[in-house]
């Protein structure tokens, strides 16, 4: 098979260009909507063959490794390539599809066109597992509709909050036009794809965007409230959030590491924004002086927060008011409702329930097995 | 005391009806075959002179319709993932412990409630209630750990589950891979999906030692193994979880594919030589 380089690019092997561009998207997650077949000992599932077209790239991002003019090792896969590689890992039950990613090549235009390339040769050979897009900002509307004809999901990453903070990491797209646009536009394409193939039809997944955590200083009460906007603007559904972590030879090679911490902080905060039918005001309470989250379960701050919520009787209380105790999640409250009258803690337990955390703020029939403010540590 | 022998196919209809039949004569006898063959050797070796109602081998009734009228409505799920009261009793039915008439009493015994059969309240009920559970473990862990491989064109694969479980997973398979036949091989029974390409019946199966005379020249040639390559790619060295990572890949299902055992051992041990030097330049 012949390899068409990008300019530049050292002859590497076809196991070479794999590792270099798989490792360029180690840090995306998976979808988590289909099987997982794998986990790294990190723990992370692995669920796609993830990688980039190429690691070359005519942007210019602070905080990225493929940043135009950085000096580092480039190499690109052809769609022949990738379509192999897919292939081979699907058939053994290795994965459930594709996440293509890419660095520019060019222009949106032209990288959205090759990522096209890949999606519509896998589909052509009668491909039908999942596919995954992360398109580049600035992609045009005729190529998203396009790309909704054979992905299953596909969405740009907003980076941040807002449009002066973008411009000062990405200083090649525009906030508004290049992402906030596209957010509209893959909605509305999602939204139109759902009503053709029916719920029987293949996949089709839901708005996505992924936060670059602590490139800039935008803090994490601003991070929420874009998330919550997202959801309702644009049916966001699940925001992906990628902690910061300096690479030499970029503008912030010298700026600190975010916390490993902060991104599962932001990660809780989102699922109860998403699960729990809570909003961004609802964590007033839970951040810091300046904004941030610390390194707390949200959700249990946000319980010490309103002492005057608590105890719910688990015999009585709502599913609203079950999900707000720490330990209960939509599941288990759904078993405890399901499985009332509830008459001990071991009961509770069966039920997957986080007994330990849960214990302060619930009573079994009157009776409480420690109460709130001794919990908190404020004596009896 | 009844005379009468309930006699029933040990499939979800088969359960459905014998349990409508024992509620009308609870004092009935069950007896179990998996075929007609089967049922007249039992009937033979039992010698029994017993009125006999044979039910459920020949496909008549409508299972859903059926399940309603005995259990009625499920009011709420234990869990989201539960299956509907067919696919749990077809679940139990897989379990390598199951014995099918007491299946048939136990459903008897909800008193019309499908509610019991998920709530774990009586122990005959917890009981069913984790059978269905190890089974539907046992075939998820299948669907994420076993690794086909292209034998003569034919996406063939060996699984060792306790419960028969094996056709299941082979619709599976080939539902992922339309354009392939696959074979699912469990004991000395081979399960063939797509077996039109073979000249065989789409779903069908076969003694698995007639699998080696079977051959499909339409299969892609596959390129070299870059599962290894790729597993490492995705680890971030700062970021290892070991505990979180062993219960996730666990060693209980590392017997399932020399992939998934390659993976538990780096979940172990982990990776030596991290590559990440080669990227970042
Ligand atoms: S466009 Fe993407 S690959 Fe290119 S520099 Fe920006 S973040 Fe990196």
């Amino acid at each position: 098979m012949t390899n068409q380089h990008v300019a530049g690019e050292h002859h590497f092997t076809l196991t070479e260009r794999m590792r270099i561009l798989s490792e360029g998207t180690k840090y995306d997650s998976c979808n988590q909507s289909a099987v997982c077949h794998a986990f790294g000992p990190d723990g992370r599932c692995i669920q796609l063959y993830k990688t980039l077209l190429t690691n070359a790239c005519a942007g210019e991002c602070t905080y990225c490794p493929n940043r135009c003019g950085r000096h580092s090792t480039r190499a690109s896969l052809t769609p022949e390539e990738i379509v192999r590689i897919t292939w081979s890992f699907y058939r053994r039950n290795a994965v459930e599809g594709l996440f293509l990613s890419s660095g520019i090549i060019g222009d949106a235009e032209r990288t959205a066109e090759k990522q096209l390339e890949v999606a519509r040769l896998l589909r052509s050979q009668g491909f039908t597992g999942y596919i995954h897009m992360r398109v580049m900002p600035g992609t045009p509307l005729y190529l998203l509709e396009e790309i909704a004809d054979y992905a299953n999901k596909f969405g740009v990453n907003a980076e941040t909050t807002s449009s002066v903070n973008y411009s000062e990491i990405c200083p090649n797209f525009d906030y508004t036009s290049d992402v906030l646009q596209r957010l509209q536009w893959t909605r509305d394409l999602i939204k139109r794809k759902r009503r053709e193939v029916g719920y029987g039809g293949r996949i089709v997944g839901a708005n996505d965007t992924q936060f670059v955590v602590g490139a800039l200083n935008e803090p994490d009460r601003e991070i929420i409230g874009t998330v919550d906007r997202f959801m309702v603007e644009y049916e966001l559904r699940r925001p992906y959030f990628m902690s910061f972590d300096p690479v030499p030879s970029t503008p912030l090679e010298n700026q600190l590491p975010s916390p490993r911490w902060r991104e599962i902080r932001l990660y809780q905060t989102s699922y109860l924004l998403k699960d729990y039918g809570l909003k961004a005001f609802d964590f007033d309470a839970v951040y810091d002086d300046n904004g941030f989250l610390v390194d707390t379960d949200p959700k249990i701050l946000l319980a010490m927060s309103h002492p005057e919520r608590f105890p719910v009787n688990v015999n009585s209380a709502s599913r609203e008011e079950l999900l707000l105790v720490p330990g209960i999640g939509p599941v288990s409250a759904n078993r405890i409702i399901q499985s009332r009258p509830i008459s001990s803690e071991k009961e509770l337990m069966r039920m997957g329930i986080v007994v330990s955390r849960a214990r302060p703020y619930i009573e079994i029939n009157g009776r409480r097995q420690t109460n709130l403010s001794s919990f908190m540590g404020a004596g009896a | 005391m009844s005379l009468r022998v309930i006699a029933f196919m040990d499939n979800v209809e088969g359960v459905l009806l014998a349990a409508y039949e024992l509620l009308q004569d609870p004092s009935a006898e069950l007896l179990f075959a998996k075929d007609m063959d089967e049922l007249r050797s039992k009937i033979a070796f039992s010698g029994t002179e017993r009125e006999l109602k044979a039910v459920g081998f020949r496909p008549s009734a409508d299972c859903t319709t059926l399940a309603h009228k005995l259990l009625g409505k499920r009011t709420g799920r234990l869990s989201p993932r539960d299956p509907d009261v067919e696919g749990y009793i077809s679940l139990v039915l897989r379990h390598s412990s199951c014995d099918p008439a007491s299946l048939v009493r136990f459903i008897c015994s909800c008193n019309g409630s499908a509610d019991l059969l998920y709530s774990g309240k009586t122990p005959a009920g917890k009981k069913y209630y984790n059978y269905m559970r190890d089974v539907s473990r046992s075939y998820h862990r299948l669907s994420m750990f076993a690794r086909p491989d292209l034998v003569n064109g034919i996406l063939s694969v060996k699984v060792d589950s306790p419960h028969r479980i094996g056709d299941m997973f082979c619709r599976w398979l080939a539902g992922k891979n339309p354009d392939l036949p696959v074979a699912v091989l469990e004991k000395e029974t081979a399960w063939i999906g797509n077996g039109r390409y073979l000249g065989l019946e789409n779903f069908t199966h076969i003694r698995s030692s007639f699998l080696g005379s079977l051959n499909f020249s339409g299969a892609p040639d596959d390129i070299d193994d870059l599962w290894d390559v790729y597993y490492d790619s995705q680890m971030i060295p700062g970021r290892r979880n070991k505990g979180h990572a062993k219960h996730l890949q666990p060693k209980a299902s590392s017997y399932i594919s020399e992939m998934s055992a390659r993976d538990r051992y780096k979940v172990e041990r982990g990776i030596s030589s991290c590559t990440l030097d080669n990227f970042t330049g």
